[in-house]
């Protein structure tokens, strides 16, 4: 990049099912102090503030204009962000482009969702062609799991592949303190757990999360002089699907789909060769298991067809030659708005070396997050601890 | 006195909001020949050729004018399919289609497209396979309204 960016400092809520004790402007805020705290810095010093969640799945709308005491831009410049499951990492994109333009040197991106006020699966259908096709736009349960049994007729893998995805990511919760489902389930328990949709059973899928992320970006003369352990920006892409024409529900398909797409793009960015070796930890935006398994083999850390062996070998796993998610991913903790800024902020954690009990047992110079979400897209960020790396 | 601690408040509220949605003049075309003549139209790009449905005007790949119409026929391939057990609301009736219920994703001969589509066939894995081959059903003609649920599912075809 031309100008150089880093993360400052970050914070989040604690995310649970339920938070009636506040309202949306004091959650959120509670992620904007954290934040303020980690960076040392206070509301003045910020020049922008970038807000994201989506759109009425709380049944509100200009929550950049209602939630500005929570958010702190009250009288400041700013701008609301509203991409789908890609909010938090379109904020952070966003707050990068704005830092990177030489117009603000610090800026404050924050993503949030509080999914118990509303009824996120009717707002959903939303997405959907209103004439081609919403009927069967319930829910996005429906959707992965079409996405299971095409992968599983394609390479052969079985449910139990699937199940290892939902024991590593819950398991790996249990280490995060601020993670929502944290449960000690093994194998049995997942194929145990209640059938939703064929293959997908309960514990295949995300939760309905509440809660807030926020994080402070700046430029490099901020950053040098105000941070300790600055995680720089290295590279970001971003790439769309077309509606109706095949997605991640035909793992075979040889068009440039959206993930396939930003991954070559970005690793061009940085000259990679091969990414499981480039980057130290992974953090990927997974709605449920399979597309934990579509991610490994569209990041190129294994051939098509190969993502369920990775999982059945314990390759991605916290202390794992490849760590994935050990955050516990969005499986165990989906506040939609803030979901994809929390794989950024946790990869950052990680190469700070501050993520407690689930910090991966080596030396973590780069880490490379996806997002994903509306009708098929995708937000990559790549971050490293120095400007060499 | 002690005070006694009170519940958070939180108050519940339904919002309901009218919409009508134009389907444009692609898609009304291949609605009218749905509707009138059980006819399924896509529209297949001068560059790429892809076939494209629903018929739209432009080639998202391209972005050039889609002119050619091509008539699909109403036979094609399950590519992805679930078996339903939660009861879906149907965002466009408001009503829970009846779980559990078989529906996939399906891609009609000679189009590079899919369409999502009920299954009629038994919840039960022995019967459903990816690359099943299966014919698409519509309503009889006088019940026909010009939308998507003219088309009632899709049906197995044998072999
Ligand atoms: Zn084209």
């Amino acid at each position: 990049m031309k100008r150089n960016v880093a993360i400052i400092g970050g914070g989040q809520t604690f995310h649970a099912a339920r938070r009636h004790d506040v309202d949306q402007a004091e959650m959120v805020n509670e992620a904007v102090r954290a934040a303020l705290n980690d960076a040392r810095m206070t509301m003045d010093e910020i020049d922008l503030v970038i807000l994201g969640n989506m759109e009425f799945f709380e049944g509100t709308h200009m929550t950049d204009c209602w939630l500005v005491h929570g958010t702190g831009a009250y009288g400041k410049q700013g701008l609301k962000i509203t991409t789908g499951g890609t909010v938090g990492a379109t904020a952070v994109v966003t707050a990068a482009h704005h830092v990177a333009s030489g117009l603000f040197p610090r800026v404050l991106c924050i993503g949030f969702e509080k999914q118990e006020e509303g009824d996120t699966g009717a707002i959903l259908s939303g997405v959907a062609h209103p004439l081609w096709g919403r009927s069967l736009a319930g829910a996005a349960v429906g959707y992965f799991a079409m996405m299971g049994s095409s992968y599983m007729a394609a390479w052969g893998a079985t449910e139990e592949h699937s199940a290892m995805v939902a024991v590593k990511a819950r398991q790996n919760a249990r280490k995060n303190k601020y993670a929502h489902l944290k449960l000690d389930i093994g194998i049995e328990d997942v194929l145990n757990s209640r059938m939703l949709s064929w293959p997908i059973r309960m514990l295949d899928m995300c939760p309905a999360s509440n809660g807030a992320c926020a994080m402070i970006l700046a430029d490099e003369k901020t950053a040098k002089a105000r941070c300790k352990k600055p995680v720089w920006i290295r590279a970001m892409d971003t790439a769309h699907n077309e509606q109706f024409e095949l997605d991640w529900r035909d793992v075979k398909t040889t068009r440039p789909i959206f993930s396939r797409t930003c991954a070559k793009r970005i690793y061009r960015k940085l000259g990679v060769q091969k990414p499981s070796e480039y980057f130290d930890v992974f953090e990927v935006y997974e709605p449920a298991t399979w597309s934990e398994l579509v991610w490994y083999e569209d990041l190129g850390l294994c051939a098509p067809g190969e993502g369920f062996r990775l999982i059945e070998k314990g390759v991605t796993e916290i202390g794992g030659a490849i760590p994935v998610n050990p955050s516990g991913g969005v499986l165990s903790t989906n506040c939609i708005g803030a979901s994809a800024m929390l794989r950024v902020w946790e990869a950052a954690l990680q190469i700070r070396g501050d993520a407690g009990e689930h910090q991966v047992p080596k030396d973590v110079r780069r880490a490379l997050t996806t997002a994903y979400g509306g009708t098929n897209w995708t937000v990559m960020t790549a971050l490293s601890r120095t400007l060499d790396d | 006195m002690a005070t006694k601690i009170q519940e958070p408040i939180s108050i519940p509220m339904t919002v309901s909001v009218p919409y009508r949605f134009a389907a444009g003049s692609y898609l009304t075309k291949c609605l009218i020949g749905l509707r009138d003549h059980g006819t399924l139209f896509a529209v297949e790009c001068p560059k790429c050729k892809r076939v494209q449905l629903p018929p739209r005007i432009v080639c998202a790949t391209c972005h050039v004018r889609n002119e050619r119409w091509v008539e699909l026929g109403l036979e094609g391939t399950l590519v992805a399919f679930t078996i339903m057990y939660l009861p879906l609301t149907d965002p466009t009736t408001g009503k829970p289609h009846n779980p559990p219920f078989v529906y996939g994703t399906v891609r009609l001969d000679g189009a590079t497209s899919v369409l999502d589509h009920f299954i009629n066939v038994e919840p039960d894995l022995e019967k459903i396979r990816v690359g099943m081959r299966c014919r698409m059903i519509l309503r009889p003609q006088a019940e026909r309204i010009g939308d998507l649920s003219d088309i009632l599912y899709f049906d197995p075809i044998p072999g």
